[in-house]
């Protein structure tokens, strides 16, 4: 199997897209990519020159605007309904700048 | 014991309605009942939604007393049921993750509000694959269901849920959405009719998104034309969806036509597949076989890039998961971890509790797969082969009005059998081509394989927005092999013993 991620590339993809891993995830979670990435090797075995990309099924859609009405959206209470934490009508994160902490 | 209300057909229910047999609310009553008593052998469901359910017989009962039943629509009285991926308001909406585990939908998707529309009773929710990752319904994180036809297997994936409680007879019409294969092989493992229309047929608004190019919303039902009565429901534009076309197709029309002069197309490499087993193959054999002798003309045609189809999924797919779950930040909705100073270690240790196994490991590769440097490697590749699949199809249907093929390499599987992830992805092999395409697949079941006597079910497959040319075929190999039986252990109410 080659070899297309490291550990260290793993712990770097995980911390990109926010998803923690304990150290034997690490390794797990390496060796499943590496399997997984060396599956789609056919992808890169085709002459593809001069191939246009598709990337949507429907190709010919241009975007188009609505009229501009007023129309009811979420009410700010039907915003929260879901959010883990919140205070004074506002979703709730712990403090990101200075100093302070959690509230 | 009389057939329950889940083993009738949607006509059959609406008959009874209006000539005054039973009520709206009986049927709400007796099914609500009878997922009590045998969905625990099953468990398709993860949520009842008896309020709902009562409250709509209620407006279907007022409707019939004042004599304008005819005008609710085509499902009028029909309990159905929906993947948990779609948005009900006042139900808990949870794509079987334990991100989504106490979220409860503000809004509802335009494809359940077409049913509700058409009078359906909202009867509850069904499982699945996590985040629709799977082909077995083995990675929901509130337990897997089973299959109807032997409790020991899978139902198929990642609509598991949605498939097995038509099969097991507790309702007559369930939604589910198909991604790669999602809706057609639970369908084929479950031997119920499954259609995943054309990309566009359906609005997706309120489908929580996992692959945005994609995804399709379609039913389950155990007849062609209960199937064909439910896509009349839920196709059509929706301006909350630019991907939705309009659709003033009758999907029932033309199921009466038979398959005189219809043109079938076989795919003689599908039928040669490494992996396709022997049992399947005959069946498709047989199909091909029923529909010549009902008229069908046979044609060989090629889709030379389809073998390709596999590996530019499993590129798009994940680099489609991976932006769609990015959504999931703890914040505004979602599972929160506890007890944090800081939001980065909030993030990671929600995404890290939330998301199972292979929710991370898809967002992973996605992340991985749309890396600058390895963007042009796989990527744009994929998307380069999208463009020659489109073309295959294209080709393949100036020669034929539908392709007849393989649903799944195999009937359904045994619960822990395929543990190796890249194993389970072949399950997809014969679906997703049509899915990077965007044409319309459905599962139409013909019986039981001979070596595993479980159900298998053969993909028609139809040009772009002709998803009626499939239903007519579907209907002419009814004609042959029936409409799909409910599962033995649940026939006639039993309850799985």
């Amino acid at each position: 199997m080659t070899q297309h991620l490291t550990e260290h590339d793993v712990r770097g993809i995980a911390e990109y897209t926010r998803i923690g891993l304990t150290a034997e995830e690490v390794v797990a979670m390496t060796a499943d990519l590496n399997a997984i990435i060396d599956s789609l090797s056919p992808i890169t075995e085709y002459d593809l020159d001069g191939v246009e990309p598709t990337f949507h099924p429907i190709g010919d859609l241009s975007n188009v605007m609505r009229d501009d009405v007023e129309r009811a959206g979420f009410t700010q209470e039907t915003a929260l309904m879901n959010a883990p934490r919140q205070e004074d009508g506002s979703f709730l994160i712990p403090s990101i700048l200075g100093e302070g902490g959690d509230r | 014991m009389a057939a329950t209300f889940g083993e009738m057909s949607v006509r059959q229910i609406q008959a009874g309605l209006a000539a005054r047999e039973f009520s709206a609310a009986e049927v709400a009553r007796a099914t609500l009942e009878r997922i009590g008593a045998a969905d625990e052998a099953v468990h398709a469901f993860l949520q009842v939604t008896e309020d709902l359910a009562l409250a709509a017989a209620s407006r279907v009962d007022a409707a019939a007393a004042e004599g304008r039943l005819a005008e609710l629509g085509p499902l009028a009285g029909v309990p159905v049921g929906y993947k948990d991926n779609m948005n009900l308001t006042g139900t808990r909406t949870t794509c079987s993750s334990n991100m989504l585990r106490d979220y409860v939908s503000p809004y509802t998707a335009t494809c359940v509000q077409r049913t509700l529309d058409a009078g359906a009773l909202p009867i509850g929710k069904l499982n699945m694959d996590e985040f629709a990752f799977g082909s077995s319904t083995e990675t929901s994180a509130f337990g897997p269901t089973r299959n109807p036809w032997d409790l020991g297997r899978v139902p198929g994936g990642s609509s598991g849920g949605s498939a097995a409680a038509v099969a097991a007879g507790l309702v007559p019409v369930t939604l589910g959405s198909d991604t790669g294969g999602s809706i057609r092989q639970p369908g084929s493992f479950c031997g119920i009719v499954a259609v995943k229309p054309t990309y566009g047929v359906v609005s997706r608004y309120g489908v929580v998104a996992f692959g945005s190019s994609l995804d399709q919303v379609g039913p389950f039902a155990r007849s062609v034309e209960d199937a064909a009565l439910a896509l009349n429901a839920i196709a059509g534009r929706d301006e909350l969806d630019c991907t939705s076309q309009p659709c003033d197709v009758d999907f029932t029309a033309n199921l009466a036509e038979g398959a005189a002069g219809l043109r079938v197309g076989v795919v003689p490499a599908f039928m040669e597949a490494a992996g396709l087993t022997a049992e399947v193959r005959a069946k498709v054999e047989e199909a091909a076989s029923a529909l010549e002798a009902a008229g069908a003309v046979l044609v060989d045609v090629e889709l030379p890039h389809a073998q390709a189809a596999m590996s530019a999924y499993y590129v798009l797919g994940p680099c489609e998961a991976f932006s769609n779950l990015a959504r999931f930040d703890s914040v505004r909705y979602g599972y929160c971890d506890p007890g944090h100073a800081d939001l980065g270690s909030q993030y990671e240790a929600s995404r890290e509790r939330g998301f199972g196994p292979e929710a991370r490991r898809r967002i992973m590769l996605g992340s991985y797969l749309l890396s600058a440097g390895v963007y042009d490697t796989y990527y744009y590749p994929a998307q380069q082969v999208r463009t020659l699949i489109t073309r295959d199809y294209l080709d393949a249907f100036e020669k034929v009005d539908v392709i007849l093929a393989p649903v799944a390499p195999r009937t359904a599987f045994k619960f822990g059998e395929i543990g190796d992830p890249t194993e389970m992805y072949l399950s997809d092999m014969f679906t997703i081509s049509i899915n990077i395409a965007g044409n319309g697949g459905m599962s139409m079941p013909v019986g039981l394989g001979a070596d595993t006597g479980m159900p298998v079910g053969v993909q028609l497959i139809a040009p772009p927005f002709r998803d009626a040319n499939m239903l007519r075929a579907a209907a002419a190999l009814e004609q042959v092999f029936g409409p799909a039986p409910v599962a033995p252990a649940f026939a006639d109410g039993k309850a799985g013993e």
